[in-house]
């Protein structure tokens, strides 16, 4: 762990606030499936993602388990295992060796077939030894992490579709050249893309919970200040990192208190009343996007140390919601911010 | 499990499915609608509620115990005894393979015995079940074939890789679609019995409510999902004793009359639609407990049965359109009054341009090029969009990656059509049937390792060569010159594009757009997928000046030769959009001479399709250029209103 070279800090990111809010709320309630990151190149999108994974508190896994199983838990896919003395201790209820390490990003490539993220089975092996071997693919690496998609707009549509399937339900099912095998797969989804090289499908976007747009920063001041900062992190990583350290700590327990909270946090029907209105006024396609807001709104109210959402929180979900879910012409570009709409529909 | 009962709103989809469940001959349901509509949801919950099914244990198949099939070995064993279980939803994935859904050899038991076995696949595993499909148009086309086939016999038939087969397939098929996303074809829709149309809630009241469900099954799922245990098991014991008095219901014969009445009405092909109505009425009475069907009834199971069935007698909608475009005056009175009088200046400027079109192209050449062309610009309307003819590549050899709707190809994925087998090693995907058939003559000089029975060496491994549909590259190449703003045929011409394009977003071809005006050629658009970029840049394209047909075409040849040398396997499609009345040219030589060579010489790079879309006015003085560039080039030739697609014709040409 120690050898690996220091990530830049969280909280040391200037800007981009919106991009920042989606990330923690979805890591504080995993329940609003993933984020959609709009925007142009070089504006800190796998940085923030990396640098948050880094800050978050390091999980309990079995040694070498390729399904990134906690210590104790035995699946059905253990079973089929390829790793055998693993496989045995599990299944006895043994306890089994495990580490401690950090919240994974797992990264998709653009290129990736469809076996590579959902896993296959050697179809080689099999008929000239004549046992299955199961290889498990990148869902399964990206259990209990972060599942990076850069670009998604440019997978094939039929990936993007079994990534956001196994996001939705948590649990990624093969079944394929007559095998079949489930295994969880419960990961924070964050996508990124540039709109000006092709949209997502609508159903697709639909199906990521939030979506920001970003731009690079105008402000000149802020520009240096990142500038100072990098240089500052470049110059000499692990002081600069010390020196963040005390903010990364602070939201982290931040984070976690927010997770404690989040069941107990409360809402009035007069505030629903507002997040339907504001759906209905904006002329949202479904139904997903109220329960999104509702959900983001809660989150958010848990994240300031509330029990009791507000209209603006209200606010600032629905614009990290709604603005993906807007009910367009089919060649109508996505709007920026909720102004745009709230704007037209008066 | 979200209770079915607590599902607000979606009265109709709600009943449609209960239908189903009740008479499953109906022929399933297709849900068309907006994302986020609680259509999973509703399946998922139904299959939930629904009384559980006695099976014989074991069972791929899902064998009723009394009626076995007799086709795996649990059904022979008289050992295994019947038991109950929830009736199952199989969800169809978009990225099913045909041995998923078809079935399959057994390759294990194949290794073991050398015995071919089948291996039942996802029609096997919905028998007596329910088969869902989300986005049921996108899906390839040969799979939804597959599923409509056996969803209408109740019969799963293989005949493929060396097995043939056959076991029963009965199941409730739901499909959902949106349709912003493609439609599917007329036959296919057809095959569904029931069809309905979902929305989201306009209430807040409801949508207030439906939050509040939703966060309570979040917070506390068996909480709630007890509350609602109850109206469940109401519904479940309604749709039992309805599919026992199914056969109790009598249907009157002068409401037989009237469902042949209402289908005739509503000019339907086939008579499925009237036999679905029948047993929907039957089965909406049966469900509310009548023993006679009423007329009620049948406007109700009409409703469900005749929304995507029902078709607009052909020729009166199109003709309108026609003479609407033809007659621009006409045109001017449809905009918005605050912009008539906008739209009456450019229509005054579009005639201008047109009468100075008109004696400009009458004048001999040489004259032309002297003339001072008319430098207005004007940026018109988009016209009505509409559905267009399928353009696509004939298909070679060449294998492609990626996804799309247009053109058939051989493909490197996993996906598609299995076509016949080879040896060579590509994709990773082992046709077991052939590997086997080439390991079978070795088997007695071989040696068995580890007990099996067949040894198969690397020389044996075949692999599938499979077949899809792919998007392709489009080069939209558009006349933007003066004289395209005659009489409105701009305001057409964009009309058309768009519609190529909305049909390129279906199909998720990758698109650029070039335009000539004034002396030269612009790339408006490099290639790109983001149809709405093209979308957007069209509706602002502005319309002046001379046209520079040959430096248009040298512009396009440049981004194809470009597009081809990054992805030598494309196979790029350019539609070029014009009067082809070519008046500037980058040389000394005659504009329309130079433009048919510049043709003639882009014609040769056999890789590219080429369409042409003549714009040109149906009137009495017609040059009919565009047909002769059309003519040098091999391109296909298309009026714009020869490119709209009718579903009519459609429907013959197919089921020939």
């Amino acid at each position: 762990m120690t050898h690996k070279p220091p990530i830049y800090p969280f909280p040391a990111i200037v800007g981009q606030d919106k991009m920042k809010l989606a990330l923690i709320l979805n890591v504080i309630n995993p329940g609003l499936s993933g984020v959609l990151i709009r925007g142009e190149k070089g504006t800190a999108k796998s940085t923030a993602v990396r640098a948050l994974a880094d800050i978050l508190p390091v999980l309990q896994v079995v040694k070498e388990c390729p399904f990134q199983l906690p210590p104790g838990e035995i699946q059905s896919v253990c079973v089929d295992c390829m790793k055998i003395e693993c496989r045995a201790s599990t299944l006895n209820g043994e306890p089994s060796d495990t580490v401690e390490r950090k919240v994974r990003v797992v990264e998709l490539p653009v290129g990736a077939t469809e076996d590579r993220v959902v896993g296959t089975l050697d179809l080689e092996h099999a008929l000239q030894k004549g046992e299955k071997r199961i290889e498990p693919g990148i869902l399964a690496e990206a259990h209990r992490g972060i599942l990076y998609v850069d670009e998604v707009n440019l997978l094939d549509d039929h990936v993007v579709d079994v990534l956001l399937d196994s996001a939705a339900m948590a649990v990624n099912t093969v079944e394929r050249e007559g095998i079949s095998f489930t295994h969880p797969a419960r990961f924070t989804l964050v996508g990124t893309m540039n709109p000006e090289e092709g949209e997502l499908r609508p159903q697709l976007l639909d199906r990521f919970g939030l979506c920001v747009t970003i731009e690079g920063i105008r402000d000149s001041e802020a520009r240096v200040a990142i500038m100072e900062r990098r240089v500052a992190f470049d110059g000499d990583p692990n002081g600069f990192v010390k020196k963040w350290d005390d903010e990364s700590s602070k939201l982290v327990e931040k984070i976690q208190a927010a997770r404690v909270l989040y069941p107990e946090v409360n809402v009035e029907r007069s505030i629903l009343f507002e997040i339907a209105s504001y759906c209905l006024k904006v002329g949202v396609d479904g139904h997903r996007g109220d329960i999104i807001t509702l959900k983001a709104a809660k989150t958010l109210a848990a994240y300031n140390g509330r029990k009791e959402v507000n209209l603006d929180d209200i606010e600032t979900a629905a614009e990290l919601a709604l603005p993906h879910r807007v009910r367009r012409q089919p060649l109508q570009e996505i709007g920026i911010d909720m102004k745009s709409f709230t704007g037209r529909s008066k | 499990m979200y209770p079915f009962s607590a599902i607000i709103g979606q009265d109709r989809m709600k009943m449609a499915l209960i239908l189903n469940a009740i008479d499953s001959g109906i022929g399933g349901v297709l849900v068309r609608g907006e994302k986020g509509t609680a259509k999973s949801t509703a399946v998922r919950a139904l299959a939930d509620l629904l009384p559980e099914i006695t099976v014989v244990q074991g069972c791929p198949y899902s064998c009723h115990p009394d009626y076995r099939q007799g086709i795996c070995s649990a059904c022979h064993d008289e050992e295994k005894k019947p038991f109950s279980r929830k009736m199952r939803v199989v969800n169809l994935p978009l990225n099913a393979t045909e041995d998923m859904v078809l079935g399959g050899i057994d390759f294990g038991f194949a290794v073991r015995t050398g015995a071919t076995r089948f291996q039942p696949g996802l029609l096997a595993k919905a028998n007596r079940g329910i088969l869902y499909v989300d986005e049921i148009n996108l899906l390839d086309d040969h799979i939804v074939d597959i599923i409509l086939d056996a969803a209408s016999s109740g019969e799963n038939v293989v005949e493929r890789e060396g097995i043939s087969f056959r076991h029963q397939a009965q199941f409730i098929l739901v499909g959902t679609m949106n349709p912003e996303e493609g439609e599917l074809r007329p036959q296919l829709l057809d095959r569904f019995g029931l069809c309905v149309h979902v929305n989201s809630e306009v209430d807040p009241e409801k949508r207030v409510l439906l939050m509040e469900r939703r966060e309570h099954y979040d917070a506390d799922t068996h909480g709630f999902s007890s509350l609602y245990r109850n109206r469940n098991r109401e519904i479940a014991g309604q749709i039992v004793s309805a599919g026992q008095s199914l056969t109790e219901v009598i249907l009157p014969k002068s409401l037989t009359n009237f469902i042949v009445e209402l289908c005739v009405q509503n000019n339907v092909a086939g008579h499925r639609a009237d036999i679905v109505i029948a047993r929907s009425a039957t089965a909406i009475a049966s469900y509310e407990s009548r023993s006679t069907v009423t007329v009620d009834d049948i406007g109700r199971a009409a409703e469900l049965a005749l929304l995507h069935r029902r078709r607009e007698i052909s020729p009166p909608p199109p003709k309108a359109e026609e003479e609407k475009r033809s007659n621009p005056q006409n045109e001017a009175h449809e905009g918005p009054d605050d912009e008539q009088t906008d739209r009456e200046q450019r229509q005054l400027e579009a005639k201008e341009s047109a009468q100075s079109g008109l004696q400009e192209s009458r004048r001999s050449d040489e004259q032309r090029g002297r003339e001072k062309p008319s430098e207005t610009e004007t940026v018109f309307q988009i016209g009505p969009s509409f559905k267009v003819k399928s353009i696509f590549h004939n298909k070679d050899r060449i294998l492609r990656r990626g996804s799309g709707k247009r053109s058939r190809t051989r493909t490197s994925q996993k996906q598609g059509r299995y076509v016949k087998s080879t040896q060579r090693r590509e994709n990773n995907d082992l046709a077991l049937d052939a590997t086997l058939r080439a390991a079978a003559p070795y088997q007695k000089s071989r040696k068995s390792i580890h007990g099996l029975a067949v040894t198969i060496k690397g020389q044996d491994i075949r692999e599938r060569i499979k077949e899809k549909r792919v998007g392709n590259f489009l080069l939209f190449l558009v006349d933007a010159s003066g004289s395209m703003g005659a009489r409105g045929r701009m305001i057409a011409s964009k009309g058309a594009i768009l519609s190529l394009l909305l049909d390129a977003y279906q199909k998720r071809d990758r698109v650029a757009l070039v335009s000539f005006r004034k002396r030269e050629a612009f790339v408006n658009l490099p290639p790109t997928s983001s149809v709405e970029l093209a979308a957007k840049l069209l509706k602002d394209m502005p319309i002046g000046g001379r046209t520079p047909l040959s430096a248009g075409l040298a512009k396009s040849y440049e981004l194809l030769r470009n597009h081809l040398v990054k992805e030598p396997s494309s196979r790029p499609i350019t539609i070029i959009v014009t009067d082809a009345k070519a008046n500037a040219a980058f040389g000394d030589a005659n504009p329309l001479q130079e433009s048919l060579k510049v043709a003639s010489a882009m014609a040769q790079e056999d890789r590219v399709k080429f369409v042409v879309v003549d714009t040109e006015e149906q009137g009495v003085v017609r040059f009919g250029l565009a047909v002769k560039l059309a003519g040098i080039m091999g391109a296909e030739y298309f009026k714009i209103e020869d490119l709209k697609a009718d579903a009519l014709l459609d429907v013959v040409r197919i089921s020939q």
